[in-house]
């Protein structure tokens, strides 16, 4: 098993810069997801850690080696793609031994070592079966185990189970990361998908624009998110975020948002923000540190509901705010629909500040 | 007057049957999603409606007339389609313009104008018009198809998953528009999806289909919490609905040698194995719960968490405060709301409390 580290690394096709000054250290035994839109660079960059894409310039190394100047084959590593590369023609058991045919073992190493893999994966009773009786979650599972049968110093995945289906992608979600403890490997994974990178991942690396935006753990980036894009790419629904003004309320301070009149009450501005921003003042809020009431609110005032989505296990429920929309995460049934005059209040431990300008954090965290 | 109704439609492809005696009631200005995965009717289903399939047998009723023999022109449906079907050379003014323009319509430039200026500001576009079509994202693309359908004022909007394409935050706010849209013009929605948070959100109603059969319709809040049998269950809700075989006892359900759970439902099956359904949200971890099992998995969603786990006999999927910290391979005590209990016929899979 292995650490891997990339030094400055920049990719260009042709006149288009798509991996921009890389820098990232996965630690030995970790599972790192890469989070990011299509085109943000994160396929580019696993590919490039495998050897199956140059980089234009930097390093990359691999228990200190560094690598970037030789063949895949000689990196020690084990990528497993979206569709299923599997032999047609060869069983399971043949698809799974075939990597190690090529290093010369002996037909009893090589059983040892399919039968093992074929256990940590639920498929010893499918070893006789050719690819093409097999469901897409045993196909990808048989892919899982040719990758791994030969202990690699790195698994990595680009989007491995995003073409089954979503029970199925559920289920592969908890055996691949039981699958890593198990083995104690590195893994690099590859997503568009903030559920998949929320529920497998130590850390997510987020990219946007070829641009990493944040390292963190799961509830790391979705509680102190470092900037717009990270915090309205993580969570579902997606943060709200509109212009805000502080303005004095007494002897207090209230927070305006929306342009609108009302204002919530807040106990200090220092705290919430570190940084005066050179742009506009944007809050960004989470649906679920959005409270309504029906009752009145000591911090909050009152708004008019403008949407309900019931989404069976609790609502989204939309309310006007000036010119702003706030989404607020409700008990389901709270309120029955559009139109209601509701109290709303927000938690301010769960404010977030950024400048309108950069789009960066003012939390002073990062 | 718009009502759409299907009776006892058959449809086949070849060896395939697509639709099998499907009955369907939508009523004027009801927003309906119909619900299923790939293969299971839903296309088929609009098409015959718009006019572009002729099923083999049934009947079609649009505003409760035989729509038999009638053409796609003449039905007074439109139809939205997941890719944008837009003219790229063409502006968004000449895109919206264009149903109009066509000879049957008889239009005056004024009308046409009115229309395209009424439609644009309906769905925000208005700063877009004089923009080709190829400069714009994919969001204001599908709001100019959507702006195509609206131009023509038909009486019938027929959407096949027109979000699909598009990203989730794009997705999250047309949704919202689309269901402000359909407020302001009144006209009736079917809306055919295979993602529930869509068909939740959006539906008056819900139909979930299955192998071309429609296999209930209900509100949201019906089809979520009294779902007709395991199929509807397991439709909706992320994370699914727990199910899983167990025998009822005593207004208990054994779940292995050393625990059993209570329900408050299911004395006419006792002394049987049944099907107990039970939403994740309504399992609860705490001490002194009933019964033992270890934390298979712990994925953090940030807003909550959602964990797998495991009694010796069965995996179940309970969502948790964030703030509850937990580490793999614990041991914890679980029970559940014994009030939200559903049993299920274990072999049919209808929903026992309906019989």
């Amino acid at each position: 098993m292995a650490q891997i580290d990339l030094v400055d690394v920049q990719k260009y096709f042709g006149a288009l810069h798509v991996i921009r000054d890389m820098n990232l250290t996965i630690n030995d035994g970790e599972f790192v997801v890469m989070l990011g839109q299509s085109g943000c660079g994160k396929t580019t960059t696993l590919r490039a850690i495998a050897g199956l894409e140059s980089v234009t310039s930097g390093k990359i190394l691999i228990d200190g080696a560094e690598v970037q100047d030789r063949k895949s084959a000689d990196r020690d590593i084990a990528f497993v793609f979206q569709s299923f590369s599997l032999y047609p023609h060869m069983t399971v058991y043949e698809n799974i031994a075939f990597p190690l045919r090529a290093v010369g073992m002996s037909t009893d190493e090589r059983g040892k070592a399919v039968k093992e893999v074929a256990e940590v994966l639920r498929i010893e009773s499918l070893l006789s079966r050719r690819p093409s009786a097999l469901s897409g979650g045993d196909m990808q599972r048989v892919a899982i185990g040719r990758a791994l049968v030969r202990r690699p110093k790195a698994l990595l995945m680009d989007e491995p189970i995003g073409a089954l289906d979503a029970k199925l992608r559920e289920e592969m979600r908890a055996e691949i990361k039981r699958l890593h403890i198990a083995r104690n490997s590195t893994s690099v994974y590859v997503t568009h998908d903030q559920v998949e990178a929320m529920s497998l991942a130590d850390r997510i690396v987020i990219m946007h624009d070829g641009f990493l935006q944040q390292i963190g753990a799961p509830d790391e980036v979705y509680l102190h998110p470092a900037n717009l894009f990270v915090a309205q790419f993580v969570g579902s629904p997606v943060m709200n975020v509109t212009n805000a003004r502080f303005s004095a309320n007494g002897s207090g301070t209230k927070l305006n948002v929306g342009g609108a009149e009302e204002g919530f009450r807040f106990s200090s501005e220092e705290k919430a923000v570190s940084y005066k921003p050179t742009g506009e003042l944007m809050l960004g809020i989470r649906p679920e540190a959005v409270h309504l009431s029906h009752d009145p609110l000591e911090h909050g005032f009152e708004v008019t509901t403008t949407n309900v989505e019931p989404l069976g296990s609790h609502d989204i429920v939309d309310v006007r705010v000036g010119e702003a929309t706030l989404r607020a995460r409700t008990a389901s049934g709270f309120i029955g629909g559009e139109g209601a005059r509701v109290w709303v209040d927000i938690d301010a431990s769960q404010a977030h500040f950024f400048d309108g300008a950069s789009g960066l954090s003012l939390s002073g965290r990062h | 007057m718009a009502s759409i109704q299907l009776k006892s439609v058959e449809k086949k492809f070849g060896g395939n049957q697509a639709l099998r005696g499907l009955d369907l009631e939508i009523a004027d200005g009801e927003f309906f999603v119909l619900l299923g995965r790939t293969g299971a009717g839903k296309t088929t289903t609009l098409r015959v409606i718009a006019g572009l399939e002729k099923p083999d047998a049934g009947k079609v009723m649009i505003g409760g007339q035989d729509v038999d023999g009638w053409n796609a022109a003449e039905r007074d449906v439109t139809l939205v389609l997941q890719q944008y079907s837009l003219y790229p050379r063409l502006t968004v003014r000449g895109n919206l313009e264009f149903p109009l323009r066509s000879k049957i319509r008889n239009m005056t430039e004024d009308e046409i104008a009115a229309r395209v200026e009424k439609a644009a500001q309906t769905l925000q576009i208005v700063p877009l018009l004089d923009r080709k079509v190829e400069k714009l994202s994919g969001g204001e693309m599908q709001r100019v198809s959507i702006g195509r359908a609206i131009v023509r004022e038909p009486q019938v909007f027929l959407m096949d998953e027109p979000l699909s394409a598009l990203d989730a935050k794009l997705r999250e706010s047309l949704r919202v528009e689309l269901k402000a849209l359909h407020s302001n013009l009144g006209a009736t929605f079917l809306y055919v999806t295979h993602d529930q948070v869509e068909a939740m959100s959006m539906g008056d109603k819900i139909g979930v289909l299955n192998k071309g059969r429609l296999v209930q319709v209900g509100t949201p809040s019906e089809i979520y919490t009294n779902p007709k049998n395991t199929f509807v269950a397991r439709s909706v809700g992320t994370p699914p609905m727990n199910l899983f075989d167990g025998m009822i006892e005593d207004n208990q359900v054994r779940l292995n040698d050393k625990s059993s759970l209570p329900i408050s439902v299911g004395d006419a099956v006792s002394g049987r194995v049944a099907t107990v359904g039970i939403r994740p949200e309504d399992m609860v971890l705490e001490s002194g719960a009933p019964a033992e099992a270890k934390v298979f998995d712990i994925e953090d969603h940030g807003v909550m968490k959602i964990l797998t786990l495991d009694t010796d006999a069965h995996r179940f999927h309970a969502t948790v405060s964030a703030k509850i910290h937990l580490k793999l391979d614990e041991v914890v005590r679980i029970g559940w709301n014994p009030d939200k209990v559903i049993l299920f016929d274990q072999e049919s899979g209808e929903n026992l409390a309906n019989r």
